[in-house]
């Protein structure tokens, strides 16, 4: 067998060899361009209008271009509780969706395995809602849970909520909206590893004497982390700048505007654009911080 | 097993009238199988005749439908596979791949709360010859590093049973030669009871004190590997172990000492204590390497039986010996091995040959010869069906 | 009345509505908002010019057309989809009309088309109806075309009271289309002894269950009247703050539940809010909808008169088309025709007495056509230099984004 002692040598194969192409620069350039049209343009002019200052004698919604920098720090100052509460909803929702949707991933993908047919119906009743525009789920469940529908008249008849309670306008309906609306960002992806997870791993756990929980903390958690990742990600990020369920008009209240609605609020109503901009700026870096150590710290950077 | 100390030795391994029904199939018959504690038992058989299975069972990873197992006297039938005092190395050695190699194999002491597990791992590893890569990842190593780090997991466990599923099959011929000798020295070191599943029987052969060849679920035979290749019982071990020359014929003549078959016209004695019928049509047998090849008719010899002429229709050449097809007509094709003592090849293709072999080297099974073969070939359609459901519920049961 | 038939069910049907009108604010809103910075960058362009665009050449004798942007289920519909008046007019004059529901919110519409405006660009509208202050700022900034008032002899049944507004002396820019109150409103069902005031609304039997126009002329001039101020007069930064001081209160008190815009309906019927600051028109389809439900008051310390009004924009080359169709609405019985359908005031007298030969109920409605006695409770906003709309928007936005 003296091949057999060549096969488990560690050279690595030859790098293809490099050829510069005409027809790859030719095939690459509609990516380049409309990355450059649709990415790079905008974001320099969102830049600069972020640093705007109001035109002399300048009627509402004039601005000229400047390096008026103190825009960041005024919307800093002005919108603060905006943007801690933008995180700290996006983050309540991403854990809260992480939550329900890990159980019924694990299902879909590990328990239901023999059942093909199951597996393809459930992942059917995970995407269905999508087939329902997003704006008209959310009005629904603001009706569904309104002062006087059947939930919230139930609830206060069982004295589990208090007779001056309410659903919608509060913290705990946007959240709820958010959680909903994305959750099932967070189910494929977690359903996709799950999926794959080599189930001899977990034997090998439980014949290592550890007990059914030991199994999932050790074993089946890491090794469903680049699930975990990719869905707390696709949660988290369009969670923390979305202005649609913490808007007034639908499950929001003037106390839970996030940073979303400022936005739009800044843009629409004010047109002030340089704060519109210079949060969208601020929004931007802020969850590309927070991704790239989050990614970081749990080790799957080569999702990045 | 309690948490925080180690087994003080190996441990007996008994199982009583086990049976193991999948929907659909049966996968184990019937077994009753008796390990002693500090042996290194070999479970022998083709894929899908249940070995897996019974491993398994031991495991906790499946559960019997009927029957017990016992450890150390302890029925362990419906613990869970991590209140048993058993390892597994897997086939695939289930590396866990997001913990180094040391974590790896810390992992079981871990959790049962050993004191200093790393140390204690840094040993186990120090034993396997790895110490040195345990900061490494698992698919960083080697297919026959990472199955040491295998064993490395399970025996720093100290467990009272080791289970070998197949530890060596992915390894090349060379790797494989290494690992079955160390697998043997480790084993004799520690002191641990090792039940070792395998379809290879050289393998079994070289490793274990003890080999049971399994078979559609049962134990054909149980014994030392010496003892069933010098006396299988059945044809199966009898061609699984091995190569055989089979002929059947019915007895002629029987004494205390030998029995006589008449195979085509040609008269073979057998010793009565190696045949395990005495009457009627029976199935004897003799080892290729026992044949004798003559280039002409042999003299008349009591302790040794002659069959031939028959005509060479194949020579292959394979250093240390030589491997001769002989047709005989009336009777079939025979397998010869001769050691090269001479240059080249006694006979030639085509050549008119005798053999001959000592009395008592024959064999005389305990199959009814007249029966139809009970062993079909186990690539068959239903055989494939069967094992593909077997490790697709095994995949699941485990879940 | 209705112009498409909704579905049976109220809820559904609500739901319907709402997502009507909700695409089409998300539609703008992702253009500008979320990821659309080109938008930004098409604002930024231009956000500076100072210098006035000049009005486009007129083609109106060679180019019989008119295309008129306009709000939602703000003119006549027949059940074939068709719009009775328009086609009348079209067969009058021979000018074909290009009717689109485009205004959903005067912000929005001012965003999507102002880039164009301040180069003089035809926006795709010869004709645009909106609110009073988003008027005075297209006039502020020279977007607008100056109308030829004898082109518009009807012009005469233009109710005296809307002959001269402050954000445009003598009409010379705009005209009334349909106007509007701003009252309050109250569930008869839950509320049976009603409300009289504002101040009411902050009663502690109400907490939770009141709402609040998220148009800040409306709320605040409610607020402002009902502590005494004359919204038309000449008032300032004082009596404006102490009227944000006080919604701010009753809003981070809780009392009041939520501040919208046309969504306040849907609190209505499903009973979040009790009662409301909201617009006369829409409690009169409310009442036809879900049945006699809501009572609507201007009160007696004042209530806001809003008028939606036809403007020109500045790129439009068919001027005088559009002074045709003015001329056609001020017609009194095409007026009344109008104001049977939309619910809203119609700014033409003798409107009226028109309407008396349809519909008898209809025309003594003080909705839609208010006596004197309610006229007289009602006040315009009066109107605010471009430096004043910023602060006192700014600070209202304040409240609405909460802290």
């Amino acid at each position: 067998m003296a091949f057999a002692a060549f096969s488990t040598s560690t050279s690595a194969p030859e790098p293809a060899p490099r050829r510069k192409s005409p027809i790859a620069l030719l095939l690459l350039l509609p990516g380049i361009l409309y990355l450059v049209l649709f990415f790079l343009a905008p974001l320099v002019s969102l830049l600069l209008t972020s640093f705007q200052a109001p035109s002399e004698f300048g009627d509402v919604g004039q601005y000229s271009y400047a390096f008026r920098w103190e825009n960041y720090v005024d919307v800093v100052a002005a919108y603060w509780p905006h943007i801690m509460r933008s995180f700290g909803y996006a983050l309540i929702a991403t854990v809260l969706a992480l939550v329900f949707s890990y159980p019924l991933a694990y299902f879909i993908g590990v328990k239901a395995r023999p059942w093909p047919l199951l597996q393809s119906l459930m992942l059917v009743l995970v995407i269905a809602p999508f087939f329902i525009s997003f704006l008209l789920r959310t009005l629904a469940w603001k009706q569904l849970l309104s002062d006087e529908s059947f939930v919230i008249t139930s609830l206060k008849a069982l004295s589990v909520l208090g007779p001056d309670a309410h659903f919608t306008g509060t913290p705990f309906a946007v959240i709820f909206g958010l959680t909903y609306n994305f959750i099932p960002f967070m189910t494929l992806p977690l359903y996709t590893t799950l999926e794959r997870l080599d189930l001899r791993y977990l034997e090998a756990g439980s014949d290592l004497y550890a007990r059914p929980f030991d199994v999932f903390r050790k074993i089946t958690i890491p090794l469903s982390m680049p699930g975990i990742v990719a869905g707390t990600l696709l949660t988290f990020i369009p969670a923390a700048g979305d202005y649609i369920n913490a808007s007034r008009d639908f499950l929001g209240g003037p106390d839970t505007q996030m940073i979303g609605n400022v936005i739009e609020a800044n843009f629409l109503v004010l047109q002030n654009y340089p704060a519109a901009a210079a949060l969208s700026i601020i929004l931007m870096s802020v969850i590309l911080v927070m991704v790239s150590v989050y990614v970081k710290r749990s080790g799957t950077e080569e999702l990045l | 097993m309690s948490s925080g100390e180690f087994a003080s030795a190996g441990a007996d391994l008994e199982l009583v009238g086990i049976q193991k029904r999948f929907p659909g199939f049966t996968a184990i018959e019937h077994l009753d199988l008796k390990i002693p504690a500090g042996s290194f038992f070999a479970l022998l058989g083709p894929s899908g005749c249940g070995k897996t299975t019974t491993l398994r069972l031991v495991a906790g990873l499946e559960e019997p439908t009927n029957g017990r197992i016992l450890i150390g006297g302890t029925d362990v039938t419906h613990q869970k596979s991590f209140q048993r005092p058993v390892n597994t190395v897997f086939q695939s050695y289930a590396l866990f791949p997001h913990m180094t190699v040391l974590e790896n194999v810390a992992f079981g002491l871990r959790r049962r709360r050993i004191d200093d597990p790393v140390a204690k791992a840094h040993e186990a590893l120090r034993l396997v010859e790895l110490d040195h890569l345990a900061s490494r990842r698992p698919q960083q190593l080697s297919g026959g590093q990472q199955q040491r780090v295998a064993l490395a997991r399970a025996i720093v466990n100290r467990p009272a049973l080791l289970l070998l599923d197949e530890p060596l099959g992915a390894l090349d011929l060379k790797l494989r030669r290494q690992m079955q000798l160390e697998l043997k020295t480790i084993q004799e070191e520690v002191g641990l009871t090792f039940l070792h599943v395998t379809h290879d029987q050289e393998e079994a052969m070289t490793m274990a004190d003890t080999v049971a060849v399994m078979n559609k679920g049962r134990i054909e035979q149980m014994g030392a590997p010496e003892e069933l290749y010098e006396l299988p019982r059945t044809a199966f071990v009898a061609n699984f172990l091995g190569q055989s020359n089979l002929f059947t014929g019915p007895v002629v003549g029987s004494t205390s000492e030998a029995i006589s078959v008449d195979v085509a016209g040609q008269k073979i004695v057998v010793p009565a204590a190696r045949a395990h019928r005495h009457t009627g049509e029976v199935t004897i047998g003799v080892r290729p390497e026992k044949l004798t090849l003559h280039v002409t008719e042999p003299v008349g010899d009591v302790a040794r039986n002659t069959m031939g002429p028959g005509r060479v229709i194949d020579v292959s050449f394979s250093g240390v010996s030589t491997q001769y097809l002989v047709e005989v007509p009336g009777i079939g094709t025979l397998i010869v091995f001769a050691q090269n003592m001479a240059f080249g090849p006694v006979a030639h293709e085509g050549s008119e040959v005798w053999m001959s072999w000592n009395i008592e080297h024959g064999f005389g099974l305990e199959d009814d010869a007249s029966a139809e073969p009970r062993f079909e070939a186990d690539d068959t359609t239903r055989s494939i069906a069967t094992q593909k459901r077997s490790s697709l519920l095994t995949e699941l049961e485990g879940a | 009345m209705k112009p498409r038939p909704l579905p049976a069910d109220p809820m559904i049907a609500q739901l319907v509505r709402q997502a009507r009108a909700a695409t089409m604010g998300r539609r703008t809103l992702l253009a500008g908002a979320g990821g659309g910075a080109a938008a930004l960058a098409l604002a930024a362009c231009s956000t500076g010019s100072a210098t006035k665009p000049t009005a486009a050449p007129d083609e109106s004798d060679s180019s019989k057309l008119v295309r008129w942007d306009n709000w939602a289920l703000y003119i006549d519909v027949d059940d074939a989809g068709n719009y009775p008046t328009l086609d009348a007019f079209t067969a009058e004059t021979g000018i074909k009309v290009e009717y689109t529901e485009a205004v959903d919110d005067n912000n929005t519409y001012f965003g999507k088309v102002k880039d164009q405006l301040a180069l003089g660009q035809d926006i795709g509208a010869d004709a645009v109806c909106l609110t009073d202050w988003m008027v005075g700022r297209w006039i502020r900034f020279g977007y607008t075309q100056e109308l030829d008032q004898a082109n518009i002899p009807n012009l005469k049944n233009l109710i005296p009271s809307l002959k001269d507004v402050g954000f445009d002396p003598g009409r010379k820019m705009s005209v009334p289309w349909q106007g509007g109150f701003a009252g309050i409103c109250w569930n008869k069902e839950k509320l049976p002894n009603g409300l009289a005031s504002v101040e009411e609304l902050w009663g502690p039997d109400l907490k939770g269950r009141v709402g609040v126009l998220s148009e800040m002329r409306d709320t605040m001039g409610l607020i402002m009247s009902d502590m005494g101020v004359d919204i038309a007069g000449d008032w300032g930064d004082d009596e404006y703050f102490a009227a944000i001081d006080m919604l701010e209160k009753q809003v981070s008190d809780g009392q009041v539940r939520n501040i919208k815009g046309n969504a306040y309906k849907e609190d209505l019927i499903n009973g979040d809010t009790l009662a409301a600051i909201v617009w006369s028109g829409d409690i009169v389809q409310l009442n036809a909808e879900n049945g006699d439900k809501w009572e609507f008051v201007v009160p007696d310390k004042g209530g806001t008169l809003w008028n939606d009004n036809f403007l020109v924009p500045i790129g439009s080359p068919h001027k005088a088309n559009v002074e045709k169709l003015i001329d056609f609405y001020y017609d009194p019985a095409v007026a009344a025709e109008v104001a049977a359908y939309v619910n809203y005031i119609t700014p033409v007298a003798g409107a009226k007495e028109a309407a008396m030969a349809i519909d008898p109920e209809l025309a003594n409605n003080q909705l839609i056509f208010p006596d004197e006695t309610t006229l007289a409770k009602a006040r315009v906003f009066r109107t605010l230099t471009g430096a004043e709309e910023q602060k006192y928007d700014a600070a209202f936005q304040g409240i609405l984004l909460g802290s």
